[in-house]
């Protein structure tokens, strides 16, 4: 293990962040529950230990960029946002109620934190490529983490940013699907299954590698090995599970969770006693 | 007859590509070379939207992203995050339509230095209706912070570059490359929500854009003949709209056609429109241009008389308009 990071005070963090997802979506009855708790892992190992970042200069031309495209996993989000200090943990509380910022698809209106606005699906990779080209052209060391849902891989951008990324070698660019195989109708093999992924992936020329996306220190490796290629921009395979963190919840492929109140509660206690 | 080898066909079709005048492209190069921000995408059309020398002069700072729009403008609005430039280059029907959610979110609700240029707007290719943008305007129009010009001619593609980069935000030009060499010419200045008077009257208004401005002189010149004394205004602003000059040439004048290469729907005679009911100002009025149908391929003369947008129709439109007035 290569690891310079404090891994059981990772842990205790991702586990603090899923305490916000239940919190948040708590008071509404239902939402990206699942997809909070199954990424939770995802955005610990990338804002507290990856990715350069300055909370108090959140516009820092030389950050690292994470791009959220399937921008309505924003329990999960805001929750590691507000954590890393971009903003207060108190705005947790307004999670989608009317007027607050912290809308179910995160908008730039909440602050330069939000690299770009991405509901519209397929987007966001595009954008990171274009940063990631300026990067190269202003000599900047910067790195571009896209964080991509699975089932947002059908859209069709997605495939022309990935030619592009591939034929133009751009290695400071790590493109991260959140595979946690349910989109908004079911599991994607029902849907449309976007399988054998890792060989279209490498055949568009990254460098492809596939993690549990619930170990922080399969992860942290993983960025360490695309930091580390150079010539070709990265690919990692998260494989996620919905709901992790919670066993009564572990598994349930929901895209939008209904989340009665004693639902809710028996997931609060089952994370307070991880604290 | 001889046949010919194959050095030979090819020194015959070489010497049979005729190069065209590159008004905007020469322009974008120039203010890139003065500015290090401006950078240039293309989606595998470079000739064609004369960002040829731009590839070749300043290669580091252009990308051909292949047939791929979608991408090329999410690319942008990330250059544009990054303190860059960037300028947009396809066919108007692609650029616009095909990519529309793209520049919403990409470009325009982040209020991005994206530059989105078209060419061949509406009916003015051979291509036909894949290729014709007729409602580009209408749709670009609806975009906040988006402002939109058109050239009415290649001697003021440069000052589209200006305009522009004058524009702290996106924006959206269309243009028809010309298809010959054009006359000498010294246009006047154009501004961000100015519109030009090319040629002043006093019994009716032309407000024209694009191509139409120069069948607009055309047709107040041949209205002259018959005493009827028009004013042509350029309005190469289309957003924002020069409303000023709209209601002062309503007061003036008292009778207004709009002439527009687009759909009558939701273009510059939707503006015009607009302007006039918002300030309670009723007057003899027609918008001329593509009566709400789809158009075909041809070239654009035979298409500009056939879809009613060349200087008979506005004079046709014109003394409806006057009979009106009486």
């Amino acid at each position: 293990m290569k690891q310079k990071h404090n891994l059981s005070k990772l842990e205790t963090i991702a586990t603090k962040l899923r305490l916000h997802v239940v919190d948040m979506v708590a008071p509404s009855g239902q939402g990206y529950v699942q997809q909070g708790l199954g990424a939770a892992d995802i955005f610990t190992s990338l804002y507290f230990a990856e990715a350069s970042m300055d909370p108090t200069h959140p516009t820092w031309e030389d950050r690292d960029r994470v791009f959220l495209t399937t921008a309505h996993n924003t329990a999960i989000f805001y929750a590691t946002l507000a954590e890393r200090g971009f903003f207060p943990l108190d705005d947790l509380k307004t999670y989608v109620t009317d007027g607050s910022t912290l809308e179910i698809n995160s908008s730039e209106r909440m602050g330069p934190f939000i690299e770009a606005t991405c509901g519209s699906l397929g987007q966001g990779l595009s954008v990171a490529i274009g940063c990631a080209l300026s990067a190269k052209r202003q000599g900047r060391s910067s790195r571009y983490y896209v964080i991509v849902g699975d089932g947002e891989m059908q859209e069709g951008q997605i495939w022309e940013a990935a030619m592009f990324a591939g034929a133009k070698g751009l290695d400071n660019l790590c493109f991260i699907v959140d595979y946690n195989f349910v989109q908004s109708e079911g599991p994607m093999d029902l849907v449309m299954s976007l399988e054998p992924l890792m060989d279209k992936m490498t055949s568009f020329g990254f460098a492809c590698q596939e993690v549990d996306g619930n170990d922080i220190a399969a992860l942290l490796n993983a960025y360490e090995t695309a930091r580390e290629t150079k010539g070709k921009p990265s690919f990692i395979k998260a494989n996620t599970v919905m709901g992790k963190g919670v066993a009564s919840l572990e598994g349930l492929m929901f895209h939008q969770l209904k989340f009665p109140p004693e639902v809710a509660a028996s997931a609060r206690s089952e994370l307070e006693a991880q604290l | 007859m001889n046949t010919l080898t194959q050095l030979e066909a090819a020194d015959f079709i070489n010497r049979s590509f005729k190069p065209l005048p590159r008004s905007y492209g020469d322009a974008l190069i120039e203010a890139a070379h003065a500015d290090p921000r401006i950078v240039a995408l293309c989606a595998d059309l470079v000739t064609p939207t004369e960002t040829d020398r731009f590839r070749d002069e300043l290669s580091d700072r252009f990308h051909n992203v292949g047939i791929a729009e979608a991408n090329m403008i999410g690319i942008a609005g990330g250059m544009a995050r990054s303190g860059e430039i960037p300028f947009c280059h396809s066919f108007c029907a692609f650029i616009t339509k095909r990519v529309l959610d793209q520049i919403t979110m990409q470009a325009a609700y982040p209020n991005l230095t994206v530059k989105i240029v078209g060419f061949l707007p509406g009916v003015a290719t051979l291509l036909g209706v894949s290729h014709q943008a007729i409602e580009d305007v209408a749709i670009m129009r609806a975009v906040p912070n988006m402002a939109i010009f058109e050239p009415s001619g290649p001697e003021y593609h440069a000052a589209m570059v200006q305009l522009a980069l004058d524009w702290d935000g996106p924006a959206y030009v269309r243009m028809k490359r010309p298809e010959t060499t054009p006359p000498e010419f010294t246009p006047q200045p154009l501004q961000i929500g100015k519109g030009v008077i090319r040629r002043e009257g006093s019994d009716i208004t032309f407000i024209a854009a694009g191509l139409c401005v120069t069948e607009s002189l055309q047709a107040a010149q041949t209205l002259a003949d018959i005493g009827i004394d028009a004013r042509v205004v350029d309005m190469a602003s289309l957003k924002p709209i020069d409303a000023d000059l709209i209601l002062e040439s309503a007061a003036k004048t008292g009778a207004i056609v709009t002439v527009e290469n687009h759909n009558i729907i939701g273009g510059l005679g939707s503006a015009v429109a607009e302007i006039l009911a918002d300030e309670g100002v009723g007057l003899p009025f027609k918008r001329v241009g593509i009566q709400d149908r789809f158009c075909e391929g041809g070239t654009t003369p035979y298409l500009m008389d056939k879809f009613g947008l060349n200087a008979p129709a506005i004079v046709r439109a014109a003394k409806t308009v006057m009979e009106k007035k009486k």
